[in-house]
């Protein structure tokens, strides 16, 4: 410990340690059994699939003349993206506890292998349901892949940060878990999801804006669907969110470290 | 090396701030085994996973300058829903070693076959001692942690494991927690002693022990619930669990064992009787005490240990041949004299022991305790406890002599009396007999007046003679 480590051989270690424990948290939570860790991303796709046939079947107003289809895709996706990885990281430690007896495995490691496995889902769910709706010509291929990568990117990197961050309080309070599911739900509609920004009269978008994860939807609709929407988003306002939100999220896990208690 | 500096370790509860660790120092260097003594709750586990690094101090310095292993034969450092090949797969992963030869030398050594592919939660404790040995040994760490590590699996598991520590792993620094100071000092250099958050540290085992036993003998009796032994029968069942739940029960039974092993029969006798004394329905160590009277040659004392075994519910059948060993070594007949076996049912038809004969010597005889040919004579005679008080009733010792005070030590035998003597009164009833007795009221008055032996009818016999 006292002589310092070089820096190529502490990431062959923390390399090490994420990879054991991706493929420890899939053989975990799919088994295998069945199809296995291929529910890693066939379960948000299912999410995805069923709630853009019931917004198509209600048809739901959304502000545009985009097709339903696509609306849903690209809306419920990033909402899977940044709720789920808060939710799997809620309570992760008190699961993991024993493992902390090996030492290179910190508490920020458990949180962010279940991070990266949420963020491979997701991602793994939006691309292949993009790859299927294109091929079946219900959408049209993106306009910008890179925006669209960009934008996703930003959402992914909010919803680390904030997971991060509820997965260390709750480590603490249970009431983090307790007004999260609730606070979810409540995200959900304003998180730009189910709109567009530029449909919401220009006093809402005033407040709608200040949701960070508005923008990045906002970002990858703009990037699937060009000039053909009109979108609101401001980079200048969500990367400081964004790096702000990720020095709490450092700080709250390194808290929660010095505190823990293996059993 | 190892080294600690001052750290102190606080954790936080409801009820305030608790300090388990305050100012702990040493340092452990390549071949030094340490062996940590100290109470339950002392803090030996908090002091291991601070070393481990599985835990932070709230103060000071831990240092490491060489590689520590988790704390050995602990099973948590798994996980219970994946195999116990997949968890030799994820220490593999996070430790860079090689999965194939792990698989192979966990297999050879835990020997558990099929089961290697079994989820961990569906393996016996044994089980999971084995599989959390054997992949504790694939690393090689410089530091091995070992908390309790006895207290599961059979000898040949231990023999196999302190093989695979003491002898391969000889050469390398280890921090040992155990319940049995015996397995400490078998296999450590260095000693310390944990109390009161404060670590002492002693290079033999004996300095160490002696601070030890003070710091057990300072600590009070355990709080005992008296509510859960209302009569006789309950108080012999809970006596095994009190006993073992009393730390200083286990030191006093634990150096008996010491000196059986290194055959001092005389101490080991006077160890067990110690012991004995904090609580008397405890029934193995009765046995043991038999044993050890029995190799000392005292064959009286033997034969009053293994009958009141045998009273307190023992199995008949493990002490009969030592019984008729010692009865005949005493030039008696051990056909005529037959072990009067156990009884479930009120307290006057039960089997009594030599506590009863001491208990009620204090009541009866005004204190004056029979010896052991007496007292073995006394339960060879009687068949119950009813049978018994009539006997003693009828002896020219008991008398009426109302003025009598009687100094008892009511700790132990107090609630005897009161389980055989006032059985018929309700738990609190008994208490103020009791506590008046011990305030000085004169004994065996007080008691009568409150009706005692009620439901014995020898003994009322005996008494309205």
């Amino acid at each position: 410990m006292s002589t310092a480590p070089r820096l190529r051989d502490s990431l062959a270690v923390q390399g090490r340690v994420l990879h054991a424990l991706l493929l420890r948290e899939m053989l975990t939570r799919y088994g295998r059994h069945n199809i296995g860790f291929l529910w890693l991303f066939v379960e948000p796709m299912l999410f995805t699939l069923g709630v853009a046939a019931l917004w198509t079947a209600a048809k739901a107003y959304h502000g545009s003349d985009l097709p339903i289809v696509a609306f849903a895709l690209t809306g419920y996706s990033s909402v899977l993206l940044w709720r789920n990885m808060p939710g799997r990281c809620i309570g992760a430690l008190w699961s993991n506890l024993s493992l902390l007896y090996h030492r290179n495995i910190r508490v920020l490691d458990i949180y962010a292998a279940r991070v990266l496995l949420e963020f491979g889902g997701a991602t793994m769910s939006f691309a292949g349901l993009s790859v299927l709706f294109i091929a079946l010509g219900w959408i049209d291929p993106p306009r910008n892949i890179l925006e669209v990568v960009g934008g996703w990117l930003l959402i992914a990197w909010f919803g680390a940060a904030l997971a991060i961050t509820l997965g260390a309080l709750s480590h603490q309070s249970e009431l983090v878990d307790k007004l999260w599911h609730p606070a979810s739900y409540l995200i959900f509609p304003l998180s730009g999801a189910a709109f567009l920004v530029d449909a919401l009269p220009s006093a809402a978008q005033e407040y709608v804006l200040l949701i960070p994860m508005v923008h990045g939807t906002e970002i990858v609709r703009e990037g699937y669907f060009g000039s053909r929407i009109h979108a609101h988003y401001d980079l200048g306002y969500v990367l400081p969110f964004c790096l702000a939100l990720t020095f709490v999220a450092l700080f709250a896990a390194q808290w929660t470290a010095r505190r823990v208690v293996p059993e | 090396m190892i080294r600690l500096s001052d750290v102190r370790k606080v954790y936080r509860t409801r009820s305030g701030d608790n300090v388990v660790l305050d100012g702990v120092g040493f340092e452990l260097a390549m071949g030094e085994r340490l062996g940590v003594l100290g109470r339950n709750g002392a803090g030996k586990s908090t002091m291991v996973r601070l070393i481990s690094g599985a835990e932070r101090p709230s103060a000071g310095r831990v240092e490491r300058q060489m590689s520590v292993s988790w704390p050995l034969a602990f099973g948590g450092a798994f996980q219970p829903t994946l195999s116990g090949v997949d968890n030799i797969r994820f220490i593999s992963r996070i430790y860079a070693q090689d999965f194939e030869r792990n698989l192979a030398f966990v297999a050879d050594f835990s020997e558990l076959g099929g089961y290697l592919r079994e989820p961990v939660r569906s393996y016996s404790s044994g089980m999971r001692a084995r599989l959390a040995f054997a992949i504790s040994m694939i690393i090689e760490f410089d530091c091995f942690l070992i908390d309790e590590i006895g207290a599961v699996g059979d000898a040949r598991f231990h023999d196999r494991c302190n093989h695979e520590l003491f002898g391969k792993r000889g050469d390398r620094a280890m921090v040992l927690i155990s319940h049995d100071p015996g397995y400490l000092r078998d296999h450590c250099n260095r000693f310390a002693l944990l109390h009161g958050g404060r670590l002492a540290l002693f290079d033999e085992f004996d300095e160490a022990y002696d601070r030890f036993r003070e710091a057990i003998g300072l600590a009070g009796a355990p709080a005992i619930d008296r509510a859960a032994a209302r009569d006789r029968a309950a108080l012999i069942e809970v006596a095994q669990h009190r006993a073992l739940a009393d730390e200083r029960f286990r030191m006093a039974v634990r150096e008996g064992d010491w000196r059986r092993d290194a055959r001092d029969w005389a101490a080991a006798e006077a160890r067990y009787a110690a012991a004995l004394a904090l609580h008397p329905y405890q029934r193995s160590y009765w046995v043991q005490l038999g044993h050890v009277a029995k190799e000392g040659g005292q064959f009286a004392r033997a034969e009053l240990a293994y009958r009141t075994a045998c009273a307190m519910g023992e199995p008949a059948a493990d002490v009969a041949e030592h019984l008729a060993f010692v009865v005949a070594r005493r030039g008696d007949d051990p056909a005529a004299w037959p072990i009067h076996p156990y009884r479930k049912g009120v307290a006057p038809l039960q089997v009594p022991g030599a506590p009863d004969v001491e208990a009620l010597a204090r009541l009866l005889w005004h204190g004056t305790a029979p010896d052991e040919v007496e007292a073995a004579a006394l339960l060879r005679a009687s068949p119950t406890c009813d049978a018994l008080a009539a006997a003693m009733v009828r002896d020219p010792r008991f008398g009426d002599r109302g003025s009598d005070r009687v100094s008892v030590d009511w700790s132990a035998h107090g609630e005897i009396v009161r389980v055989l003597a006032l059985g018929h009164l309700d738990p609190d009833a008994a208490d103020t007999v009791l506590a008046s007795v011990a305030g000085g009221e004169p004994a065996w008055p007080s008691i009568r007046d409150a009706g005692a032996f009620r439901d014995w009818p020898a003994t009322q016999g005996a008494l309205s003679e």
